[in-house]
């Protein structure tokens, strides 16, 4: 406590003769005295990922940067959090927001008070934001979808595609991309249909709609989900010991690894929540030390070392592959 | 009682058949034994619970919290199977089916006491069921992963295997359980003074109190009843998609109360049949699995299943209506 007096005085002296010969840095000088702080949605092993990435930077930088987790998934609680640090007049807050413009009013408070607002996953109010950090830009994302289900198919064969929901924008950017991907690349490959089919975000749908596809269309030899549950195809492959169909999923390690390391999904693909966290809250630490974010700046974590910065946007490209051989060193 | 298939009955088997054969005339591949086995393995949950539902029904009351309790029972079951460190997909039927079946007991003690409608009572008691669950439990989620590999052997697990010519087709032990219940519902209902009981209270409560019924007891064991039943159907979804989420199932509660009332059960009480329950979740089913088969795509989902439900039930409401138009001693022509 005293020790902490101590230096708090000093960074207010530190602070006042800067100020005094006035250098750019009107506060926070020192870096331990920067405070950001990361809301994420909720307590998962994502989550829990992502908290390491920041625990990591706070090693790395010395500046205090925290997480907060809301209780459950519910935009209210992310809301009133926010409202708490903006009373603490934090430097910088960072959001992974569960309803990005239920969120608009609460972030526009902060940054009257002179906070910094940084998202991640939600470029549709990036407007809104001082930036929005995104893991990859979506088409390159969905791209790899094609290049890995072609692949795996050797290039011909009939496929089909998985989205959570047609209303999903995100999937259906990666369902477009893939699908492009493999028309311009794979052309004698052929899409069973004309829209993706929804698996609901759902282990059982996405299992019965497998089954009756496998019924429907005998001859089909690969699919790809843009939802996690592409697991329950890989399950439904199995049951019906279709082991010549192919899958290409969006992965976690905590539900998709039995299935990659059988072979049952061919690659999973992701992106790590923690580098994904750490560069999120490195740029909120760049536009607090007033050095701001532009295309080229190095956020430090693999993938984000060199963004690309388009509309309040930076973008980085950290696609995680997952294999059979590398799935047992992720655990999130 | 005899096994005569009532009107109603036979027009739903015809409405399945018509169906049935109208799909096979467009994709051949439907009139496969394949089709059968799957539907039975994905209905299998439902079936359980809309039995729990129709003795439910039949008492005059409603329940829709049995999802909620299905998904609770079976999640807080997990959850203590993984502290203890237990692993038999035997163990966890068991704990799933005791902690639904308190629930059960307190949405009677609630209807009786309260003497409120049960669908606002259980409406609130699905929601306190998560709730508590997600505080005091949690709200992880449990992929295949890290479950005991009983889990999602059991689920996958098959009486016995063909060997089709694209791929194998087996039948799933879930039918066993689907058929104890069926069973045991039906003999509750048919056989016992229990169910005479139930069906009374959901008739006429003071006559049936007058004749002797006890509707307090007749309740704790109907929604106990519905409890047990969802607690063994939640651990057979969950051994079958082998996760344990701690927000699926809930929001499917009424695709089976549907299922029920098109299979003939009343919602006023008192009146409904095993085998038109059945049929009703079949007929449910056997909609949402062959969309792929008539070449429809993803976005026609809840249209086409919405246009079907629709029919069937103007088609078993309107039967209804001729039957009880002939019991009439006159009939008021409206103007």
């Amino acid at each position: 406590m005293k020790n902490t007096l101590v230096k708090s005085v000093c960074a207010c002296a530190v602070a006042l003769s800067t100020a005094a010969v006035g250098t750019t840095a009107a506060y926070a000088a020192e870096d331990s005295d920067i405070t950001v702080v990361m809301i994420v949605k909720q307590s998962d092993p994502w989550f829990d990922d992502m908290t390491l990435g920041i625990e990591k930077l706070k090693e790395d930088l010395g500046i205090n940067v925290y997480v907060q987790t809301p209780v459950s998934g519910d935009p209210s609680q992310q809301i009133s959090i926010m409202e708490n640090l903006i009373s603490q007049k934090v430097d910088a807050i960072c959001v992974v927001p569960n309803d990005p413009r239920a969120l608009i009013p609460t972030i526009k408070k902060a940054r009257e008070a002179g906070i910094k607002v940084v998202t991640h996953e939600a470029p549709d109010i990036a407007d809104s934001v001082d930036l929005d950090v995104e893991a990859f830009r979506n088409e390159d994302f969905g791209k790899l979808y094609g290049d890995f289900l072609g692949e795996a198919m050797g290039g011909s064969g009939q496929y089909a595609g998985f989205v959570g929901g047609l209303t999903m924008t995100t999937h259906m950017a990666w369902y477009n991309a893939a699908v492009e991907q493999i028309k311009a690349k794979y052309p004698d490959m052929e899409n069973i249909s004309a829209e993706p089919y929804e698996d609901k975000n759902s282990l059982d749908q996405a299992y019965s709609r497998t089954v009756e596809i496998l019924k429907a269309y005998p001859k089909i030899k690969g699919f790809f989900d843009c939802s996690v549950h592409g697991s329950a195809i890989a399950q439904a492959l199995k049951d019906k010991k279709r082991t010549d169909v192919k899958v290409v999923s969006l992965a976690m390690p905590s539900t998709s690894a039995n299935y990659l390391k059988d072979g049952s999904i061919y690659k999973g693909l992701a992106w790590r929540p923690a580098d994904a966290g750490y560069a999120t809250a490195y740029a909120a630490y760049l536009l607090v030390k007033g050095d701001g974010v532009a295309s080229g700046t190095d956020l430090k974590a693999p993938g984000y070392e060199k963004v690309e910065v388009d509309n309040g946007i930076a973008y980085g490209y950290a696609p995680l592959v997952f294999t059979a051989d590398n799935i047992s060193d992720y655990n999130y | 009682m005899s096994f005569k298939i009532a009107r109603s009955e036979g027009i739903l088997l015809a409405i399945i058949a018509a169906y049935c054969a109208a799909v096979a005339v467009i994709n051949p591949a439907f009139l496969n034994i394949d089709t059968l086995f799957d539907l039975i393995r994905t209905s299998s949950r439902d079936l359980i619970l809309v039995m729990g539902l129709l003795l439910i029904m039949l008492s005059g009351g409603i329940d829709i919290s049995f999802m909620a309790m299905a998904l609770v029972g079976s999640y807080c079951a997990t959850w203590l199977m993984m502290k203890i460190g237990w692993q038999s997909a035997a163990v966890l039927i068991p704990c799933a089916m005791l902690i639904s079946t308190i629930m059960g007991l307190c949405n009677a003690c609630l209807v009786s006491w309260l003497k409120l409608p049960a669908f606002i009572i259980t409406l609130g008691t699905m929601n306190l069921f998560h709730g508590l669950m997600a505080t005091l439990v949690g709200t992880r989620t449990f992929g295949g992963g890290i479950l005991p590999p009983s889990f999602s052997a059991f689920g996958s697990a098959t009486l016995f295997e063909i060997e089709g010519e694209y791929g194998a087709v087996g039948l799933t032990v879930s039918i066993i359980p689907v058929i104890i219940v069926v069973v045991l519902t039906w003999f509750i209902i048919y056989k016992t003074m229990l169910g005479r009981g139930i069906v009374a209270i959901g008739n006429d409560e003071n006559s049936a109190i007058r004749l002797g019924f006890k509707p307090l007891y007749l309740r704790l064991f109907a929604y106990g009843y519905i409890g047990a039943l969802a607690g063994l159907a939640g651990s057979i979804y969950i051994c079958q998609v082998n996760a344990v989420y701690p927000d699926k199932m809930i929001g499917e509660e009424l695709m089976v109360v549907a299922g029920a009332v098109i299979g003939g059960t009343s919602i006023s009480g008192g009146k409904g049949k095993i085998f038109g329950a059945i049929l009703g979740v079949i007929i449910i089913y056997l909609l949402k699995s062959t969309l792929i088969f008539l070449g429809l795509s993803a976005s026609w989902n809840n249209f086409f299943v919405g246009i079907i439900l629709v029919l069937s039930l103007s088609f078993t409401a309107w039967q209804e209506k001729v039957r009880n138009d002939r019991h009439l001693l006159f009939k008021v022509e409206s103007r």
